[in-house]
């Protein structure tokens, strides 16, 4: 399959939403949205762009078929504003034209008169003043007040960590297509099918069953297209009402402008360690840059939340979490859905800590780390942990203490130049935190040719599910790959799925998949065993296409046996389901068992600083990742490879500026994402040999996420480096930009 | 009427010579493998080749953002979108990408294909660092790039060890498997179609590379009789005359950067002008437009400024004038062009003995990115080591790029630490700079003084060395 598919995109035939031949009639829609960040609408007027050329409708929230509402976990985001405004960007009319330049031309002769009202970008002064989506979380384990008298040394202060846009190259986007009967067939670019499904129908006003949501692949996804519905349903309404089809497209500046990114943090923390480093007490408040709704940040604030001891053991822990409402574009999903903002505020005390302990962090945050037998803050007991295995096989590969001895030497012996290097455990929870969306189903369908059809939730957006989907059905049929065949994601073929997000795509739709396998299976060997005049089906195997008896193969192949199997009025089509055994989490007390397990890494990273000029270069990174038993080795390194550049995209170059008033400044000229020479020289990836895993299907793990995590190294390497010429400044918030490091080393001593 | 190849077709066009490449393969002919992802030449989803006629009969090939490059100015040319590949069976390029897992989502994919084509193409040393710099602008989200480098490895392995030079290029690249054979007909049938007059219309907006035009008024050029300079082939050259480099309004800045000539007398170029833009940009932006584009942090702009560069302006009616590059700048984007003018000629005044020259930027990317500060200079030592003459600008720091004034002082002082020192101080008290996305205006003025540092000091340490 992804050789199959990557033939397709290196022919440039594979297609994505915008590529599908456009049908006759087609309608473009664009929005206006607001250009204040609060305030009331006092007038509105539309006329105007109704008299633009070209122009067909233009739609406000009156004019909202079923319900004005896509909010995703509490009903606080209209579709279209209705009489106010918490952002800049929120959709206030959508307008719809007979091509994209005359509906963007007349977008702009919508007028609207506002009210303007006191915004709020700080999600300290939010929290302050008790904006918050949803409750304040607190958690503790232990006793950290007492705890922190017996530490040898504490630290503490204030630290931040920056958005980060998701710059999938396939922006925002649908097509909707009207059908008879009042029905709507959406082709879109969206990681959570179930969920748009149910927001499509209920912005239509019809039932689900007249919805059909039909996802092919996605040109990148991150998370940045799991909750908000706004640009898929808006195109869909316009079909709706004028029974024509309808695209909308983002253009890439209103992407960066209008839609949710990572999630901005800010910090309080403060660590206390013994004289000889280890982590007596940890305390620590985070503030989640929200946005104006509640989108999924509070469901992303748990993940940092849950992650904010990251891979290490803390015996006295206060974790207080607050998801704040401010005047922003509500934020989103984005890869490591809040594990690397909440992990990298520990990793930040902790450097310190060793600092004043004066013991080489390194040291320090191997003597912490997790351990079988450990509790984790949560409650959970970890039977096992490859935490220390990972650090301990990466320490044999490249020598960290040789590693660290070559930085000093070099940094002793140079001043122009200096190098820093940090090596970063990452312990990451897999399954979603929230209970109930761990379920999966698969539709599997053998045609009377012998051709395997597989349907599962899980959505393609290039990091290959439907590669180890096919694995897995092949396997456990026991055919060749390119029998099987995943189709696209469809609502009509699998309702109420789950988003493709938390990593675990092929986890869930795996093991769905390979249990409706397992029960064709269960019909084709008996049936086998007959044809074959053979006792019984416990002999009956298929492997490679053959039908086996015992070790000895027949005559019988896949084809003849599915073509007899059909003409015996077998059932050659099964739905399986799934859900994730022994998953508990109790909000009230905050203990449970969100997780079924852990993805463990160490890594590697070196820089090197130009002093004078403030820039650095990324010189090697190697890790060493626990991945279990790859389905596909392969897909798996492109996941590392492509986790660790992202993240380190996010620790020191991605950076979005705003206005006083709100305003996103950044455009795609100035957001700048890794290039192909930012990539350090040297690149190992390594996965954890014999590493193995009962959680998940055949052996494997997840892969998706854990990987974002190493990139905090690229941080941490730069912040070593700007050590080794002075400390006496407060660590810089991340991203470390080359403007951060150079007014670290050069600016002006700022006001306390 | 508009006439180029596209791919194996020829095609006629009424369109407007403004639409850009990538609407017309789009919208018009419904090839969809060319991806939109940005619309302002900063991604390379949207990469194709383009293909001129030369007077030697060939056809040159470059990889070029398609998003920015109006259709006008492919008239008579030969457009190559990832399905003139033909893709049965696959490219090499195509073969060793999927070979190596070196697409994930797809997107980006076939911009990359395009680019590493075009280096099979055109690179003079088929290296693997040329192959990396023919990636520049090709920018990928999912897969972290190592296993496209790993790609382009064994490309640049297995080019090695075919016969690629000369004449001899592209049909051994067909026998590679790299370009289809239809490759080679293409001179011929290109020969056949009307070529543009290089006559332009003095009424029309002029474009040179358009790559900056495209990104900010691409709606208004496609309501306005447009004329490309590119047609000019007069302007394309670059020659030393005496002890002046004269370099024609139309040359690439890829072409000069690339441009032996230019290397013989400024060999720091082919580095520097790397942090200019990117590969698919530098093969359709020209150093002439980055002048008049004015932008205050040009980088082109930059480093002539401190060469010395004069310019020699043309009027519709064919008569030149001359003004300094240093006189040509008169605010924020406003330069000393009339009506009807073009740039002809940038006249560059070789180094002298005793002389350098040196560029130094800094962005928050180190490439395909604008500078928050970009700094260059001319300095001519006299025989003793004493400053005989010392040229500064700056970009960045003000509302549009400048020389450094006030450096006379310091002719016949040795360049010591303490001259270092007060240079730095003059340009730091020159500099004027805002806070943008670029950065603060705290950072950039530093910046500036430790750019400058950094400039000095390199000449200092080559005079140790010496």
């Amino acid at each position: 399959m992804k050789q199959e598919v990557m033939a397709m995109h290196v022919r440039g035939a594979s297609q994505f939403v915008d590529d599908m031949p456009t049908p006759a009639g087609c309608l473009h829609a664009v929005l206006y949205t607001s250009p204040i960040a609060r305030g009331r609408i006092r007038s509105l007027d539309i006329t105007q762009a109704q008299a633009a050329p070209g122009v067909v409708a233009v739609y406000t929230h009156k004019d909202v078929p079923g319900l004005n509402q896509v909010g995703h976990i509490f009903k606080d985001q209209p579709l279209l504003a209705i009489d106010a405004v918490e952002y800049i960007g929120q959709p206030i009319a959508l307008v719809v034209a007979e091509s994209n330049r005359a509906a963007h031309r007349a977008a702009k002769l919508v007028h609207a008169e506002f009210e303007k009202l006191d915004a709020v970008f700080d999600p300290r002064e939010a929290a302050a003043r008790g904006m918050l989506h949803g409750k304040k979380r607190v958690l503790v384990n232990g006793d950290p007040d007492a705890a922190f008298a017996r530490c040898a040394h504490v630290v503490q202060g204030k630290l931040g960590s920056g958005p980060q846009e998701h710059f999938y190259f396939e922006t925002q986007r649908a097509l909707a297509c009207p059908g008879e009967h009042d029905t709507m067939k959406v082709y879109a670019s969206a990681q959570a099918p179930g969920a748009f499904h149910h927001h499509l129908a209920e912005v239509l006003g019809i039932p689900q069953s007249k919805v059909e949501l039909d996802i092919r692949r996605l040109g990148g996804g991150f998370g940045g297209k799991e909750s908000t519905a706004v640009w898929i349903v808006a195109p869909a309404m316009a079909a709706f009402l004028l029974k024509r089809p309808c695209k909308l497209v983002l253009e890439r500046n209103e992407d960066i402008a209008t839609t949710g990114k990572r999630h901005a943090y800010q910090y309080d923390y403060k660590l206390g360690v013994d004289s000889e480093g280890r982590i007596l007490a940890y305390d620590v408040t985070l503030y989640q840059h929200a946005g104006a709704c509640a989108d999924i940040s509070p469901a992303v604030l748990g993940r940092s939340f849950l992650h904010a001891s990251g891979s290490y053991r803390i015996p006295n822990i206060r974790i207080t979490g607050m998801s704040c409402r401010t005047n922003i574009p509500p934020n989103n999903a984005f890869r490591g859905f809040g594990v690397p903002q909440g992990t990298f505020a520990i990793e930040a005390a902790l450097t310190r800590a060793a600092e004043v302990a004066g013991i080489d962090v390194a040291v320090v945050k191997r003597r912490n780390l997790l351990q079988a037998g450990d509790t984790l803050p949560y409650g959970m007991k970890l039977d096992w942990t490859n935490a220390i295995r990972c650090w301990d096989t990466l320490d044999t590969q490249v020598d960290l203490a040789a590693r660290r001895q070559a930085v000093t030497d070099y940094n002793r012996t140079h001043t122009d130049t200096q190098r820093g290097l940090a090596v970063v455990p990452v312990c990451f929870g897999i399954s979603f935190a929230q209970t109930a969306l761990n379920q999966a189903s698969s539709l599997v369908h053998i045609y009377v040719d012998g051709s395997v059809s597989v349907s599962t939730g899980a959505v393609e957006m290039g990091q290959g599910v439907n590669t180890k989907l096919q694995i897995i059905a092949a396997r456990t049929l026991g055919i060749p790959e390119d029998f099987v065949r995943v189709d696209s994601t469809n609502t009509s073929r699998i309702p109420n799925a789950s988003p493709t997000s938390a990593s675990t795509g092929a986890d869930l739709n795996g093991m769905a998949t390979r249990q409706a396998c397992e029960d064709l299976l269960g019909r084709l060997k008996p049936f086998a065993a007959q044809h074959l005049r053979h006792p019984t089906a416990d002999d009956v195997t298929i492997r490679g296409g053959v039908v086996f008896l015992g070790d000895q193969p027949t005559d019988l192949h896949w084809e003849a046996l599915v073509k007899a199997a059909q003409w015996a009025r077998v059932d050659l089509g099964a739905h399986a389901f799934y859900a994730t055994p022994n998953l508990h989490y109790d909000l009230e007390t905050e203990r449970g068992r969100p997780f079924a397990y852990y993805s463990y890494g160490t890594s590697i990273t070196e820089v090197q600083l130009d002093v004078l000029r403030g820039t650095y270069a990324m010189l090697a990174f190697d890790v060493v990742h626990d991945i279990g038993r790859s389905l596909t080795e392969a897909v798996d390194r492109g996941q590392i490879e492509g986790g660790v550049i992202q993240g380190m995209g996010w620790a020191t170059l991605e950076q979005i500026h705003y206005a006083p008033d709100g305003r996103v400044l950044t455009g795609v000229n100035a957001y700048k994402i890794p290039d192909i020479k930012f990539v350090p020289p040297h690149f190992g990836v390594a996965l954890l040999p014999d590493s193995d895993n009962p959680f998940a299907v055949y052996n494997s793990k997840a892969v998706g996420e854990p990987p974002f995590v190493h990139g905090l190294g690229a941080y941490f390497a730069v912040l070593d480096a700007l050590r080794a010429v002075r400390t006496d400044r407060p660590l810089p918030d991340l991203p470390v930009t080359p403007e951060r490091a150079f007014l670290y080393l050069h600016g002006p001593d700022l006001p306390t | 009427m508009l006439s180029f190849i596209v791919n194996q077709q020829v095609v006629r066009t009424d369109q407007h010579p403004g639409m850009v490449l990538l609407e017309f393969l789009r919208d018009v002919r419904c090839l969809s493998g060319t991806k939109e992802a940005c619309r302002e030449g900063e991604c390379g989803a949207c990469t194709v080749l383009v293909g001129r006629l030369q007077a030697n009969g060939r056809v040159t090939y470059k990889a070029v953002a398609s998003c920015l490059l109006p259709i006008g100015d492919v008239d008579g040319g030969h457009v190559v979108s990832v399905e003139g590949l033909l893709g049965a069976p696959l490219t090499l390029v195509q073969q060793l990408i999927v070979d190596h897992t070196a697409s994930q989502c797809g997107f980006c994919t076939p911009g990359v294909v395009l680019s590493l084509t075009g280096f099979a193409l055109t690179s003079p040393t088929l290296s693997y660092t040329d192959a990396i710099d023919a990636l520049d602008g090709n920018i990928c989200r999912c897969t972290g790039y190592v296993a496209i480098r790993n790609a382009v490895q064994q490309l640049v392995n297995q080019l090695a060890t075919t016969d690629h030079t000369g004449a001899g290029r592209l049909a051994a690249l067909v026998a590679a498997g790299v370009v289809p054979a239809y490759f080679q007909t293409i001179p011929q049938q290109l020969a056949a179609l009307p070529q543009p007059s290089g006559k332009l219309d003095p009424n029309a907006v002029l474009v040179a590379g358009g790559t900056d035009l495209f990104v900010q008024r691409p709606e208004a050029l496609m309501e306005t009789p447009l004329a490309f300079l590119s047609q000019r082939r007069d302007l394309d050259y670059v020659r030393v005359e005496g002890q002046v480099l004269r370099v024609g309004g139309g040359v690439t800045l890829e072409d000069f950067r690339r441009s032996e000539t230019v290397l013989q007398h400024f060999p720091a170029l082919a580095r520097d002008m790397l942090l200019h833009s990117s590969t698919i940009l530098r093969n359709q932006a020209t150093l002439a437009g980055n002048i008049v584009n004015a932008s205050p942090i040009g980088d082109a702009t930059i480093m002539l400024l401190a060469a010395d560069t004069t310019l020699v302006l043309e009027a519709a009616d064919g008569t030149t004038r001359e003004v300094k590059l240093d006189r040509f700048f008169l605010a924020y984007k406003q330069v000393d062009l009339r009506k009807g003018e073009l740039i002809r000629e940038m006249a560059i005044p070789l180094l002298p003995p005793g002389g350098r020259y040196r560029f130094e930027k800094v962005s928050n990317r180190v490439t395909l990115d604008i500078a928050a500060v970009n700094t260059a200079m001319r300095l001519v030592q006299a025989p003793d080591g004493t400053i005989a003459d010392l040229r500064i600008s700056a970009g960045g720091v003000g509302p549009m790029p400048f020389m450094i004034h006030g450096l006379q002082v310091f002719t016949g002082r040795a360049l010591d630490a303490p001259t270092v020192d007060a240079i730095v101080q003059v340009a730091a008290s020159a500099a004027k700079p805002i806070d943008d996305v670029r950065g603060s205006a705290v950072y950039k003025r530093l910046l500036l003084r430790n750019l400058v540092r950094a400039l000095l000091t390199s000449a200092v340490a080559e005079e140790v060395a010496r």
